[in-house]
């Protein structure tokens, strides 16, 4: 894994002061990998550059495709000194990922940011407390209904869902920058020339329509907030990881003493007895992994899920 | 993507139990090998039946005695000879060689390139422990210069093979190479190479623990299999070597995958043609 | 080939008598004198829907022939001195692990190199005792392009019968002879197929019954065998208990003995009352059946033995042959090797001469009838 943090920046070159409103604003952009964090900041940055602004973009990626954390800062005014944003600063928090949006809320303004959620779900593999079958997830568990209720302006959409019922199941990160730009103060026509420089040849009606739907999205939520815009939709409930029986059946009589499974275990729950033989010395910690099944050069593990099939049911 | 979880696989189906516990020493990686090849033998549904595993002399030799299957233990060297002709006469039969370092690069080196050129349907699984262990651990074509050995009592001065380039260039139409550490992913590349329409040179790094890690310092089992996997350049992550932390020098997964006509094919082609008013009799 | 008269070369007839035999399979490496036998087998085995491979070396081409038969198919190999030396170890390996196969050796003038265009009958011992340890096999020497073609399908007859290696051992003058043969019809042979196993539970690849000979079995055929050149019991697995090594041993040494009637063929002209009896085979044989002729001529009791089997010796046959002889001719193409058998064989009394050249040039019956009349007169 690499991690890169770059700093663009980039509009250096436009006087200040040629900006109507001088104050600098703050965009938070989160994710996942291979979610479009990092297009749809570009979008934002080379918008605000045709606008005649300043712009600091600052981002971590890696992990791209493999679940890993993504964000971006963009901030944007006649002069803009820091590329980060500071806690409690940013005028609009956009999520890609839920609980993503969630673990970055300390960062909006809490008198006046907006935060706008898609609602799609990427559990990482470490949200599993532990290693054990049936154990629990440690992914957040507000709902967007509450979320929504905490902060100043809030939106929470489900984007994939939006995007597949447009007939283009990738262009959910289009449609989150459509809910953007109903929050900024761009012209539409800016938004879409732009929009087009980075969209693939011969996607661009497309995501014309998914920018459409995000931004009106936004307009019909204010409008009518208990309408159907306006009502979080409900999280798919967690995965409940299966609760499986683990059981290692060993083969004394073929254990040659070793230690590999012992040394490799990774919840060191192997030992050698009196006899040097093996013999699972703390049971609940074995996680039933297959490690040392795999490695004993002389098959005296066999590690047995024994409910699999039913837990999979 | 393949299941890591073995359900149904059990290994017990494929060894001949009243042979068991194997001979091999303690921590021996032969056997965590043959885990893989039966794993992979099972998730192909290949029939023990129609299984003719074919091995040389020496510790490799030995290993494919376990298996339930039709098992052949040969000359020293002339494995891929006989399974040569086992495959020509039997091209029903699935054939899998395994040797070692010694069986196929030193006394069968003659034999290996000419199957690599051939391309016969064939499944060459080479055991690469570094060393002859049977006879009690004379350097090999693959030792590492500087290793100490029955042979080498000073540490080895001559250069090592590296059996797959050796493979790729003799005209090998899928070449492999995994640690035994990596299980599943052994497998996955055992299966590539099962199903692989022709010659597949597959090479494991296995660890002879007793005699050859002992004399040289190398740690358990354990640190060995370890240490063999910190060295590797997974193909999956492009071969690339994170250096100067880790010198990563062996290449793993499938190393080259050429489309040659299988030669049991090729000859069977001919022969009809042969046959049906071609050049042949008198 | 179709039936009937033909004029053929030796090696020709030995591809033509394996192919007639039921040979599927031939694997082999050039070289002189034998090539002809792979030219010939590499053409012919397609049209009957065998495998011709030309392997990598003399040890592959053997290895293969042995992986080939163990797959259940009639496979041959052939070769001459050098590479005979080659094949040794696994021809030791199919005697081990009873594999059925037949090997042609063309003899040339050895040792090393020698002369590979010229003929001998050096590698007598080496057929026997080539490849190290006590191994049974059979070696069978025929003496026309007509026997070489006959006793090629008896080699892989008893080669399938007794699942030994058997050798078919000529020179290269009949190799390269070019002699009138009547070839069977199709069908007119008897042939024999290796008895397999009948798919039985308790199947043991190595237990025999009273003929001595198990019941192979081939892959696929669902009884899942071991096969090894390491010494192994009745089940096929290695074993180094000394009770069963030497039950298992002395059953493989032994197998053949029971069936020498079978094995043993040799000729006899004149022997009953030969007084000088002349023992050669081969090329040899010709000549020294001319020089029996002409001592007879001259009032000489002479007679000839003519091993066809070599090995196992046909030892019985011989001691009846030499029941009135006063001395024995042993007339080779070597330094003296088939001699050292028949003067273990015959009485004490007997006295035992060999006639040798190594020049590659074959016997004249001339130098043979000159020895008869020499051991006559000695009498
Ligand atoms: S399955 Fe084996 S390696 Fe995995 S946690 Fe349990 S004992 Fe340890
Ligand atoms: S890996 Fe196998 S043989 Fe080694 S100590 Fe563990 S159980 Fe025993």
């Amino acid at each position: 894994m690499t991690t890169d943090t770059a700093s663009a920046e980039v509009g250096e070159r436009q006087q200040p002061g040629a900006v109507a409103d001088p104050r600098t604003r703050n965009v938070l952009i989160v994710g996942v990998g291979g979610q479009g964090v990092i297009m749809i900041s570009k979008v934002l940055a080379l918008l605000c550059q045709t606008q005649g602004m300043q712009v600091k973009q600052s981002e971590v990626h890696g992990m791209a495709k493999r679940g890993g954390v993504v964000f971006s800062h963009v901030r944007y005014g006649a002069q803009v000194w820091s590329p980060t944003i500071p806690m409690g600063e940013a005028d609009v928090l956009i999520a890609m990922e839920w609980a993503e949006g969630v673990r970055w809320l300390p960062f909006l303004r809490p008198e006046s940011g907006v935060f706008i959620a898609d609602t799609q779900q990427v559990i990482p593999p470490f949200a599993c407390r532990n290693r054990q079958f049936g154990a629990d997830m440690a992914y957040a568990t507000e709902t967007p209904a509450e979320i929504i209720g905490r902060v100043s302006d809030g939106f929470a959409l489900d984007a994939g869902r939006m995007a597949e019922e447009l007939g283009n199941a990738r262009a959910g990160n289009t449609i989150l920058l459509g809910t953007l730009s109903a929050t900024l103060d761009f012209p539409l026509d800016d938004w879409l020339s732009v929009l087009n420089q980075f969209v693939p040849k011969g996607t661009e009606e497309i995501n014309r329509q998914a920018f459409l739907l995000g931004r009106d999205w936004v307009e019909k939520a204010r409008q009518d907030p208990a309408g159907p815009a306006g009502l979080a939709p409900e999280l798919a409930p967690p995965p409940i990881q299966p609760d499986i029986d683990v059981r290692l059946e060993i083969t004394a009589e073929w254990c040659k003493s070793c230690d590999i499974c012992v040394k490799l275990c990774p919840e060191r729950c192997l030992e050698l007895d009196e006899q040097q033989i093996v013999r699972l010395k703390d049971p609940d910690a074995c996680t039933g992994c297959r490690i040392c099944e795999w490695l004993c050069p002389d098959f005296a593990i066999a590690v047995h899920h024994d409910n699999l099939a039913e837990a999979n049911a | 993507m393949t299941e890591t979880n073995p359900a149904g696989f059990e290994i017990r189906d494929y060894l001949r139990l009243d042979l068991m516990p194997h001979f091999m020493c303690p921590g021996c990686g032969h056997g965590i090998a043959l885990r893989a090849l039966l794993w992979a033998v099972h998730e192909l549904g290949i029939e023990k039946d129609e299984l003719a595993i074919v091995s040389g002399i020496g510790c490799s030799g030995r290993v494919g005695g376990y298996i339930d299957a039709n098992t052949y233990h040969v000359t020293h060297g002339r494995p891929l000879a006989f399974a040569t002709g086992l495959k020509l006469a039997r091209p029903d039969l699935k054939v899998i060689v395994i040797t070692g370092d010694g069986d196929c690069l030193a006394i069968g080196g003659n034999h290996l390139i000419h199957a690599c050129r051939r391309n016969l349907d064939l499944t060459c699984l080479m055991l690469n422990n570094e060393v002859y262990g049977m006879t009690g651990g004379q350097v090999s074509p693959t030792t590492a210069e500087t290793r100490l050995t029955t042979t080498t009592p000073a540490g080895n001065t001559e250069p090592a093979f590296d059996a797959c380039q050796l493979a790729e260039a003799a005209g090998a139409g899928l070449v492999g190479r995994e640690v035994t550490m990596q299980t599943p992913a052994l497998r996955n590349l055992i299966k590539q190479g099962l199903e692989y329409p022709g010659f597949s040179f597959l090479e494991v790094i296995s660890d002879c623990t007793e005699i050859y890690g002992r004399k040289n310092d190398l740690g358990e089992s354990a640190e060995m299999v370890l240490s063999q996997k910190s060295d590797m350049r997974p193909e999956a992550y492009g071969n690339v070597a994170d250096q100067p932390f880790r010198p990563n020098r062996l290449l793993t997964g499938v190393l080259a995958r050429n489309e040659r006509p299988e030669y049991g094919e090729t000859y069977r082609r001919h022969a009809d043609g042969v046959a049906n008013g071609g050049k042949a009799g008198a | 080939m179709t039936a009937g008269m033909a004029n053929l070369h030796g090696n020709h007839a030995c591809a033509l008598g394996a192919i007639a035999a039921g040979c599927r399979f031939f694997a082999g490496y050039p070289i002189t004198p034998s090539s002809e036998i792979a030219e010939r087998m590499s053409r012919e085995l397609p049209l009957v829907g065998g495998t011709f491979v030309q392997m990598e070396d003399e040890i592959a081409s053997m290895a293969a022939v042995l992986g080939a038969s163990a797959g259940g198919v009639k496979s041959m190999t052939a070769t001459s001195g050098p590479g005979f030396s080659l094949k040794q170890e696994n021809i030791g390996l199919a005697s081990m692990a009873e594999i059925p196969c037949v090997i042609a050796n063309v003899m040339r003038g050895g040792p090393s190199t020698g002369m590979p265009t010229r003929p001998a009958q050096s590698d007598i011992m080496q057929a026997r005792w080539g490849s190290h340890g006590d191994h049974p096999l059979i070696a069978l020497a025929p003496a026309s392009v007509k026997e070489i073609h006959d006793q090629t399908i008896r080699a892989f007859n008893l080669s399938e019968r007794y699942r030994v290696p058997v050798m078919v051992l000529f020179d290269q003058v009949i190799a390269h002879l070019l002699e009138p043969i009547e070839l069977p019809a199709a069908g007119s042979l008897d042939l024999v197929e290796r008895r397999w196993a009948n798919g039985d539970d308790g199947y043991q690849p190595y237990a025999a019954g009273a003929d001595g000979i198990p019941a192979m079995t081939r892959p696929g055929d669902g009884h899942r065998t071991h096969t090894t050149g390491l010494t192994h019991a009745e089940d096929g697995f290695p074993t180094q208990d000394p009770d069963t090594v030497t039950r298992v041993m002395d059953r493989l040494l032994g197998k053949l003995d029971q069936h020498g009637q079978d094995i043993e063929a040799f000729e006899c002209h004149d022997t009953k009352d030969a007084e000088v009896l002349v023992v050669a085979y081969g090329i040899s044989a010709r000549a020294a059946r001319r020089a029996v002729r002409q001592a007879r001529e001259r009032g000489i009791a002479a007679g000839l033995f003519r091993p066809i089997t070599l090995w196992p010796f046909p030892e019985q046959a011989l001691r009846t042959a030499a029941d009135q002889a006063r001395s024995v001719l042993v007339p080779e193409m070597n330094a003296g090797q088939l001699v050292l058998e028949v003067e273990r064989i015959c009485r004490d009394e007997v006295r035992v001469a060999g006639l040798n050249r190594v020049d590659g040039q074959p016997i004249e019956p001339s130098q043979i009838a000159r020895r008869i009349e020499e051991m006559a007169a000695d009498d």
